[in-house]
């Protein structure tokens, strides 16, 4: 215990003169506190923007006002009101932004076809989310194993082309403990730095405190040894220091970059989505052929999935709002099957890719990542769902309005439902992965040791 | 002399079992990335292609309608994938496809393939650009750290100096055979790109095409030289052959996994954008109020009717010899446009302003300013993806415009019931997108296209004369 102790003592000597070893661990501190701050400020940014949406709605609402003095036609108030259905961030977000980049987190809506208003786009510059986010996440996805690299891809094979090995290994002292200590202490660096970044960006993210906080750090822990894993099972081949890093980084480059591509390729091969473009159309073209059919016909059709509506009043004349509304609803049922089918294709390539995700760890931790923060695609579907829930409940309660042909009146705009979603995380996910990360790192050191014992039986 | 190194370095290296693996596996990577490339292409163009005939199809034999009901009805645009974009996806998978061309409203472009996509896609997609980019500098160094490093470790370096060559044309020398070994590389991967490109039906094969090709070709060698020359000023830099390529290493981790993403986010923190919402009520206010709150909408509606009543010397609207509803509508398309116009533009501006500490970056980044040149000949950046939008927006206001004007020489005043013939559909040419020339993508790219000049200026200057500089131990 003694030697560990001293061996690990001049680690931390050899450490800090080693000037290349100081700088790389500072330029990841420094890294990983860049990614805090633009996670925390980023999620802040739509936190505001979804707070200034209300401000939008009242501003809404004063115009209305003003355009329409007294009682007025829900009707028109359907046509030229918007009201917003608004993705909250979880307080994890700011951790692992995931997709909330690139899927809108709020909908503006109106009392029209909701396929049509669905799947609009917010303003976002294409050349940042290609780049994607500098965030704590991509910090300890991407950046900590290549620090772990750095620190451990001559972690034996320097001492020998020092000429210190033979020396060392005179003393009393096996090759494991020398291994050992030196992996003891550049775990320590690593995980100290790993859980003090995570610490911060929990407190300066104000997350809410709940198991997240085990499992996240459980997590991480877990990663930057399945790296040391990695560095521990190449040290074992007993190769110069070149070979290491090249290999090193040839893993690295496999599984961060080079399987996640073709895990994409392989997915939008096997799981195809090409529902889009025909929802768009289709949706069109029977919400405008409401107008060229018989109001009587139409009217029957929508009766179908609203009979409370069916005793009123039969439609006189070229229009009336209600006649216009139950064409524009007729338009999203025609296109239900379709919008399903795309929504559980978008799912179904989620879970694809939750099954393929063994094939690399770096994958697993970031859908872990993006699960505690409630920020992938099942989390963006749900909002979807949530949103086209709230518009039928907008739409349930302007249809009395309409089909009683009462008029709508300034209180009435109190009374109108306001949508807030906020997105839960994940938990099936992150266990799930959790496990895998388990066996990920179980494996690889199973192998390392395996392969130490032969390699030192075939010294000896 | 200088020709024996260059042939020296060509034959050892393709001695070497395992460089000859690596390039391989970068081949069969590149192959690859071109198939997959290709399928992509075609599947998403395909799927576009329906789409765009089959919106074209539907305005053509539309039912009769009042032409105002037309314009609601509207049309679409389905973004084609340029040519060559199956060698560099660039933003395409991040920008929509399909764009809602209706009156009185500007939609945005929809259905983007990252939406559509878990968040795996956010590790990269695998692209014949990625390859080009990432690997095959990867693949460089591999090839060149040992470049002065093995020569010092194994005491030849003095042997050759002693035979009187400089170092000078040392390096130049090592520079022409490893060029020589990444051109075996890469060469048979391009022309399979050509072939397939230009080999088969369904691209529209113009000058244009070709020229795109060959400068995007041109960029990645220039590319490829700067990191070799690179390669081997480092290593004639270092004493051993372990710390050349562990700071060639850090080198290629900082130019492609680091500032490239830390370019763009610090881009987007520097320069806010507003969110679409906030710009629509911005819009829809300054178009009602009139901008600085002159003029309102119904001022100018008011002002035009006295305008139109004066000028025909007649009482009341029914008496104009046109129909008021059908201008009324044009003014308010116009203005409502217009506004829009100079919204959008001041959103494309911030945008670039962000793109823009990315394109200076690649002063800095040979990769960054490649990724870009690349992009832009691939027609897949963000200038390529504007000009649709612009285009898409400019046939929206034309179609408007058009069925506002039959309306207003068709219809009488207050018709709202009168449906025209589906014939009158017939007179509308459909929405088609031309890409521009190349001369118009390169001249978004100056920036970049400098930054590499510079890269390859200053390589072969001043990292030349450093090599020329190291001392022999």
């Amino acid at each position: 215990m003694k030697i560990f102790r001293i061996l690990i003592k001049y680690e931390w000597l050899n450490f800090r003169a080693d000037k290349g070893l100081l700088i790389l661990t500072a330029l990841t501190l420094f890294a990983g506190l860049y990614g805090i701050y633009y996670g925390t400020t980023e999620i802040e940014r739509q936190r505001e923007n979804i707070a200034a949406l209300d401000v939008l709605t009242e501003h809404n609402v004063e115009e209305m006002k003003v355009k329409f003095l007294g009682d007025a036609d829900a009707g028109d108030i359907g046509y030229y009101h918007s009201t917003f259905a608004v993705n909250h961030p979880d307080s994890w977000a700011s951790l692992s932004l995931g997709q909330r980049d690139v899927n809108p987190y709020y909908l503006k809506l109106r009392l029209l076809n909701l396929q049509s208003q669905l799947y609009d786009t917010e303003n976002i510059n294409p050349l940042k989310v290609l780049s994607g986010n500098f965030d704590l996440a991509f910090v300890l996805v991407y950046l900590f194993p290549l620090l772990i690299i750095g620190l451990c891809f001559n972690i034996l094979s320097a001492e020998k082309e020092q000429g210190t090995l033979p020396l060392l290994l005179s003393q009393p002292i096996s090759l494991p403990l020398v291994v050992g200590a030196k992996l003891t202490f550049r775990m320590m660096l690593v995980l100290g730095l790993a859980l003090l970044l995570s610490v911060v960006a929990m407190v300066w993210g104000q997350v809410v405190p709940d198991v997240r906080i085990g499992i996240w750090l459980g997590v991480v822990l877990l990663y930057c040894l399945f790296w040391f894993g990695v560095a521990f099972l190449v040290a074992a081949l007993q190769k110069n220091s070149a070979f290491n890093a090249v290999t090193l980084l040839g893993v690295w480059l496999l599984l961060t970059i080079i399987i996640p591509a073709l895990l994409n390729v392989y997915v939008a091969v096997k799981q195809p989505v090409p529902q889009a473009l025909e929802l768009t159309i289709k949706q069109r073209e029977v919400v405008h052929a409401g107008w060229d059919k018989p109001k009587r016909e139409t009217m029957n059709k929508f009766f179908a999935h609203y009979p409370q509506w069916t005793d009123t009043t039969e439609i006189q004349g070229r229009f009336a709002w209600r006649w216009y509304y139950a064409f524009q609803h007729l338009g999203d049922v025609a296109v239900e099957d379709l919008a399903r089918d795309y929504q559980e294709s978008l799912q179904a390539r989620h879970q694809l890719v939750a099954q393929l995700n063994v094939l690399s760890v770096p994958v697993n931790v970031q859908g872990i990542f993006n699960a505690m923060a409630g920020s992938d695609l099942p989390s963006h579907l749900a909002f979807l769902q949530s949103a086209s829930r709230y518009h039928d409940s907008l739409r349930e309660y302007y249809y009395p309005f309409l089909f009683n042909q009462v008029a709508f009146t300034h209180a009435d705009y109190d009374g109108e439902p306001r949508h807030s979603f906020t997105s839960s995380p994940d938990f099936a996910t992150a266990y799930s992965g959790l496990v895998k990360l388990v066996v990920s790192v179980l494996l690889v050191y199973a192998v390392a040791l395996l392969l130490f014992r032969v390699k030192e039986a075939s010294v000896k | 002399m200088v020709k024996s190194i260059a042939k020296k370095e060509f034959v050892s290296t393709l001695r070497d079992s395992r460089f000859v693996a690596l390039s391989v596996i970068v081949l069969l990577l590149l192959l690859a990335a071109t198939i997959v490339g290709l399928h992509s292409y075609k599947t998403l163009q395909a799927e576009r292609d329906t789409a765009q005939e089959t919106v074209n199809d539907q305005f053509v034999s539309a039912a009769d309608r009042h032409p105002h009901r037309m314009a609601h009805y509207g049309s679409y645009a389905f973004r084609p994938k340029s040519s060559i974009s199956f060698l560099d996806f660039g933003m395409d998978s991040y920008t929509g496809a399909s764009v809602y061309m209706e009156a009185h409203r500007q939609n945005s472009a929809n259905f983007s393939q990252a939406q559509q996509s878990s968040s795996l896609i956010r590790f990269g997609e695998m692209t014949v650009a990625f390859v080009l980019q990432m690997l095959i500098p990867l693949l460089i160094i591999f090839l060149c750290f040992g470049a002065f490093t093995q020569e010092k470790e194994t005491g030849t370096l003095k042997i050759l100096l002693s035979q009187g060559i400089s170092l000078r044309q040392m390096a130049w020398a090592k520079i022409a055979g490893y060029s020589k070994v990444v051109a075996l590389v890469v060469a048979p991967a391009l022309a399979l790109a050509s072939l397939l490109l230009f080999g088969r039906g369904g691209f529209e094969l113009g000058g244009d095409v070709v020229i795109r090709l060959l400068l995007f070709m041109l960029f990645y060698l220039v590319y490829f030289f700067i990191f070799i020359v690179l390669s081997v000023v480092v290593s004639a830099l270092h004493q051993r052959s372990s710390t050349a390529l562990v700071t060639l290493l850090g080198i290629w981790i900082l130019f492609c996994v680091i500032t490239p993403k830390a370019a763009a986010n610090l881009g987007a923190n520097l320069y806010t954008t507003p969110t679409k919402a906030q710009m629509e009520a911005d819009v829809h206010e300054e178009v009602a109020k009139g901008i600085d709150g002159h003029n309102s909408q119904d001022e100018r509606a008011e002002a035009l009717k006295q305008e139109l009543l004066e000028k025909y010397n007649v009482e009341t609207l029914e008496e104009l010899p046109v129909n008021f509803d059908g201008i009324l509508m044009a003014l308010g398309e116009e203005q409502s446009s217009h506004v829009f116009q100079e919204h959008f533009d001041e959103l494309t501006g911030t945008f670039e302003k962000q793109n823009s500490i990315s394109e200076y970056v690649g002063l800095l980044n040979p990769y960054l300013a490649v990724r870009h040149l690349s992009m832009g000949m691939a027609g897949s950046d963000f200038s390529h993806f504007i000009h649709f939008q612009k285009m898409a927006e400019q046939y929206r206001y034309n179609q408007s415009q058009k069925l506002n004007h039959i309306q207003a020489t068709q219809l009488k005043y207050g018709d709202k019931e009168t449906r025209l013939s589906s014939e009158t559909w017939k007179d509308f040419t459909p929405f088609t997108y031309e890409t521009p020339p190349a001369g118009w993508a390169l001249g978004n790219h100056l920036l970049s296209l400098g930054a590499m000049l510079l890269w390859l200026v200053l390589v072969s200057t001043v990292g030349i004369r450093l090599i020329d500089k190291t001392k022999v131990a």
